[in-house]
């Protein structure tokens, strides 16, 4: 009791924020990404990781493969924070989708080799392209249209439309996806096809 | 408008890993394609990330000691290997159709064997999850019917792309259905066809007329 007394009281001298805070986290996290703060990270580390521990430990039964799940969640945390995106979730449940791949695969790893479903192939968590969308989204809509005004012609229909109806009309994806009568996740992959070809003939113009 | 949904308890096994294989990519699926589901699992990350870092503990008293090691351990450990989505094959190619894949179907593009021709206007194209489980797309061309059968283990069958209908329903788009021994179905199609996607953990048992007859055969629609 005393011990947890005074962890809280050292690190509320340090900082008056605690990683409990989601915004103090998704903070720290983003001072990971930008400057690669070690105080940072070690804030977080403090209150993740013995957290990570006691789940894994209960969930294998077994310290060593616990202690692996720890590093290597907190490994990502630390060389992947810059996909963490704090407008789809808080940093605990970023961490928390990490923890969970991490065991999958060392549960998996036990079973099966070869052909066998990964963690990425369900969530991908960890993939650098899923959020590059995301940057191509928020693109300003006036820059991108000046620049890519030319561009949109040379489009395949089906998503010079999409991009039309988007950054033109400025329907959300899902309005798309009704006034089209086509699934979301038509729209999306439409929208992203057709951002990656518009990036391949600006580069092509270079 | 999707009508039908995985459970509850479905989306917090999926959402913590814990169903089949074929589950997982079955469920997963359906979330790709329903907006609904996708906030729910958002919810459900969130309850169970709460669960998991919710509790006030300290750590354990031989870290305090270690900590600074264990962190310079990690930062200077080398960065995990570069992951990156390839959707370059997000089409499936079928009689002169062309059906787009959702997400997690075009990140397991290259789990997807070859098509087969089954009855009349059905073809069946495995899913390789490197395990003894079942997963399969099945086309169905318009008007084509598969015989009334019950089912003796479980069935999902989620639709990608059409419309089939059974004695109780219509299934379109998204539609994730779960049936049991205690199902008794037809399922057909009628001017539109359908592909969906389907994972059994035991072979179909037919129980109508000369359909029986297929029993043996039954594994054509298995494996
Ligand atoms: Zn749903």
């Amino acid at each position: 009791m005393q011990l947890v007394t005074e962890a809280i009281t050292s690190r509320k001298t340090m900082s008056s924020a605690r990683p409990e805070d989601p915004e103090h986290a998704a903070d720290l996290l983003a001072r990971i990404a930008a400057d690669q703060s070690r105080a940072a990270f070690s804030e977080l580390f403090r209150h993740f990781a013995p957290r990570l521990q006691a789940y894994a430990t209960r969930q294998f039964g077994n310290e060593q493969t616990a202690k692996d799940l720890v590093q290597e969640t907190m490994a990502n945390v630390w060389h992947k924070a810059h996909l963490f995106k704090p407008d789809r979730g808080s940093a605990a449940t970023w961490i928390f989708t990490i923890a969970r791949n991490i065991r999958f695969d060392i549960l998996r790893k036990n079973k099966y080799r070869q052909h066998d479903l990964s963690a990425d192939d369900l969530w991908p968590v960890l993939a650098e392209q899923n959020e590059s969308l995301d940057d191509d989204y928020a693109l300003d809509q006036d820059l991108l249209m000046q620049q890519l005004a030319v561009y949109c012609d040379q489009l395949p229909d089906a998503q010079r439309v999409a991009i039309q109806l988007i950054y033109i009309e400025g329907k959300s994806q899902q309005e798309v996806a009704d006034a089209l009568s086509i699934p979301l996740g038509t729209v999306k992959s439409r929208t992203r096809l057709a951002i990656q070809k518009l990036k391949e003939l600006i580069h092509s113009d270079d | 408008m999707i009508k039908f949904h995985p459970s509850e308890q479905q989306l917090v096994e999926y959402v913590a890993g814990d169903l089949s294989a074929a589950m997982l990519i079955t469920v997963g699926t359906h979330i790709d394609m329903c907006p609904h589901c996708q906030g729910h699992v958002q919810d459900i990350e969130e309850q169970l990330s709460q669960r998991l870092f919710g509790d006030p503990m300290a750590a354990p008293a031989s870290w305090s000691a270690n900590l600074d090691m264990m962190v310079d351990a990690i930062i200077k450990s080398p960065a995990p290997a570069h992951r990156s989505l390839d959707d370059s094959d997000n089409y499936l190619f079928l009689e002169g159709k062309r059906f787009e894949l959702p997400a997690t179907l075009a990140r397991n593009y290259h789990r997807i064997g070859s098509w087969h021709k089954m009855l009349g206007k059905m073809w069946r194209a495995p899913v390789n999850l490197g395990s003894d489980e079942v997963l399969n797309f099945i086309y169905m061309g318009s008007g084509a019917q598969v015989p009334e059968h019950t089912h003796k283990g479980h069935e999902a069958t989620l639709v990608i792309n059409g419309v089939f209908v059974d004695e109780t329903d219509e299934y379109r788009d998204g539609d994730f259905v779960l049936l049991d021994g205690s199902h008794k179905h037809t399922p057909q199609t009628q001017q539109e066809d359908c592909l969906t996607l389907a994972t059994l953990d035991a072979p179909l048992h037919f129980t109508s007329g000369l359909s029986r007859l297929l029993n043996p055969f039954s594994s054509l629609f298995f494996k």
